[in-house]
């Protein structure tokens, strides 16, 4: 067996190297996506596949989140005999918290799995290697559109989940627990900042950038047939999900 | 009034193949003669390279002539396919050099590894093509990525080249659509279209039948006989790729076992090169 100290050794030199591999994917991607040519077909098409084709998952889960967060924000703040404060506070968790982290973790789920699927298969079937030998930059070609789709994608999303969500916090509101619709929607009117909206924008704004770049990254460095692709779109996944929270979690303490 | 018809195809292949042999014959005169004559466009010098900590290539050392069809052969394993990667700088060496026209490619990065690219064209032995894209797409991929011809050109030279291959009216279909053999054909066009300085094939005649095998041989070398572009070829099509090429190397357990004109190399009375043309499964090499 290997010593333990050999064992730390290794993994920490394994790990410092993986996440300077990560941070070098980001940094070309970056400087690939400041100069043309930017095939903005291709880019439009990413934005289809990660924006217009989550719009429904995304409108399902905001509505049953904003509906169970005007359920037991009504039940807390009946105790305290605040049930005017529900459509600000509603809004604001759905504007500053739960509308960028929530559609983060669905568009991980439903479009960051399957880049780091579809660039897996195309690393392991040399594709790749294929856009190497033409003479077309890979991360060029393959990362900077998925990149530059979810840095629009992501804030639309965002903006979409937090009006369903408010609009399902209006409907347990109003039609279930009878609140008047003058209050529900005028206190958000008054409490609701820009501040907390520009802030929502930029958390989203960032998911946006970590799921593209974990997930291509992950993708784009698969290995081992079939199991590495699905070790790839595993880890892209968790990664992902891990790195929104924790982001989320530092831009909110910067941010306030 | 008597009329010259035109020679028919089956004229026109019988009078490649002539021309085809002779030029080889010439070859062979001209290296024999004097091998420091014959250019060397690419070159490999003391390649080795590990791959999963097993040695894969154990100092290879090869020129490849300028404006000639050079042939690798070797046993499965041998490590033909990892030598072409290392000759377009998909893979780096551990140690040693390659150089195309005495620049060597390992110094190279970015932009200009980039434009270096652009004067090969690779095909796979997987094929490698892109899933997403159909066959048309995929053929003229290179041409809309990498130069600024006009859509129109574009389909021309696609509908040329899938006729080339024997792929007319397949445009339209998917990868996962086709036959392994189709899929070999479609990634074969792709690797001719751009027409560049040097086209390196892995395997263009494998899982093919003999008769479109053949019909890729006349093509191949007809497109050489056009263009005179360095061509490099690996082939398990033994005896009959000694027929289609001027130079072969021969690869074994990582090293360059013997290297010189198709003729001299199929007269060789090295055992271990004359087992491999037999297919022998008793000899030198040990397979079971
Ligand atoms: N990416 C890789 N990682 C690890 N080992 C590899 C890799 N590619 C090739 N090898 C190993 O290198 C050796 C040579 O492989 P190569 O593909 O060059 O063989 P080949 O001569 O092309 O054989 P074939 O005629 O079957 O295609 C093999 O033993 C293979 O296991
Ligand atoms: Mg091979």
């Amino acid at each position: 067996m290997a010593h333990p100290v050999l064992l730390l050794g290794t993994t920490a030199l394994q790990v410092t190297r993986e996440t300077g591999r990560m941070f070098l994917f980001l940094l070309q991607t970056i400087l690939a996506s400041l100069s043309p040519p930017w095939r903005l077909r291709n880019v439009f098409k990413q934005i289809h596949f990660i924006g217009m084709r989550s719009l429904f998952v995304i409108a399902l889960t905001s509505v049953f989140a904003g509906m169970v967060l005007a359920l037991q924000g009504y039940y807390t703040l009946s105790r305290f005999g605040s049930e005017a404060l529900l459509g600000p506070a509603v809004a604001l968790s759905m504007i500053r918290e739960l509308g960028p982290v929530l559609s983060g973790l669905m568009i991980t789920g439903r479009a960051g799995s399957a880049i780091a699927a579809e660039l897996g298969i195309m690393r392991i079937r040399e594709q790749i290697d294929a856009l190497d030998v033409m003479g077309v930059p890979p991360i060029r070609f393959l990362a900077v559109p998925r990149f530059l789709a979810g840095l629009v994608a992501l804030p639309l999303l965002t903006v979409i989940f937090d009006v369903i969500g408010i609009w399902g916090g209006y409907l347990v509101a109003v039609q279930l627990l009878g609140m008047s619709a003058g209050t529900y929607l005028g206190g958000i009117e008054s409490a609701v900042s820009m501040h907390d909206v520009t802030t929502g924008l930029i958390k989203a704004l960032c998911f946006g950038i970590v799921i593209t770049w974990v997930c291509s990254y992950k993708g784009y460095f698969a290995r081992r047939g079939a199991e590495g692709v699905s070790h790839a779109t595993t880890s892209a996944v968790v990664l992902s999900s891990v790195l929104i929270l924790v982001s989320d979690y530092f831009i909110t303490a910067m941010m306030l | 009034m008597t009329t010259h018809p035109s020679p028919t195809t089956t004229e026109l292949r019988a009078r490649l193949a002539d021309t085809f042999s002779e030029e080889c014959r010439e070859y062979r005169q001209r290296y024999h003669d004097n091998p420091a004559a014959i250019v060397p466009i690419l070159s490999m010098q003391g390649v080795t390279k590990h791959l999963d900590g097993r040695m894969v290539l154990n100092g290879i050392d090869l020129d490849i002539p300028k404006q000639a069809i050079t042939a690798i052969i070797g046993i499965s394993g041998s490590g033909k396919s990892v030598t072409l990667k290392h000759l377009v700088g998909l893979m780096r060496p551990d140690s040693g050099i390659v150089a195309l026209n005495g620049q060597n490619l390992g110094s190279l990065s970015g932009k200009k590894l980039q434009a270096v690219r652009r004067r090969f064209s690779l095909l796979f032995q997987g094929g490698a093509l892109f899933d997403s894209l159909n066959v048309f797409d995929n053929v003229a991929f290179p041409l809309r990525e990498t130069t600024r011809t006009s859509e129109s050109e574009i389909q021309t030279r696609v509908f040329g080249a899938l006729e080339d291959v024997n792929l007319s009216g397949m445009g339209h279909k998917f990868p996962d659509e086709l036959s392994g053999g189709m899929n070999k054909r479609a990634a074969l066009a792709r690797a001719l279209i751009t027409r560049p300085e040097i086209i390196l094939l892995d395997e263009p005649t494998a899982g093919l039948d003999p008769i479109i095998e053949n019909a890729i041989h006349h093509l191949i070398c007809d497109t050489f006989l056009r263009t005179r572009t360095t061509m490099v070829v690996i082939s398990h099509a033994v005896p009959a790729i000694f027929k289609w090429c001027h130079h072969v190397i021969v690869l074994h357990q990582g090293k360059v076992l013997a290297s010189g004109p198709a003729m001299t190399i199929m007269d060789s009375s090295d055992p271990v090169i004359r087992q491999f043309i037999r297919g022998e499964v008793d000899g030198p090499i040990h397979i079971l």
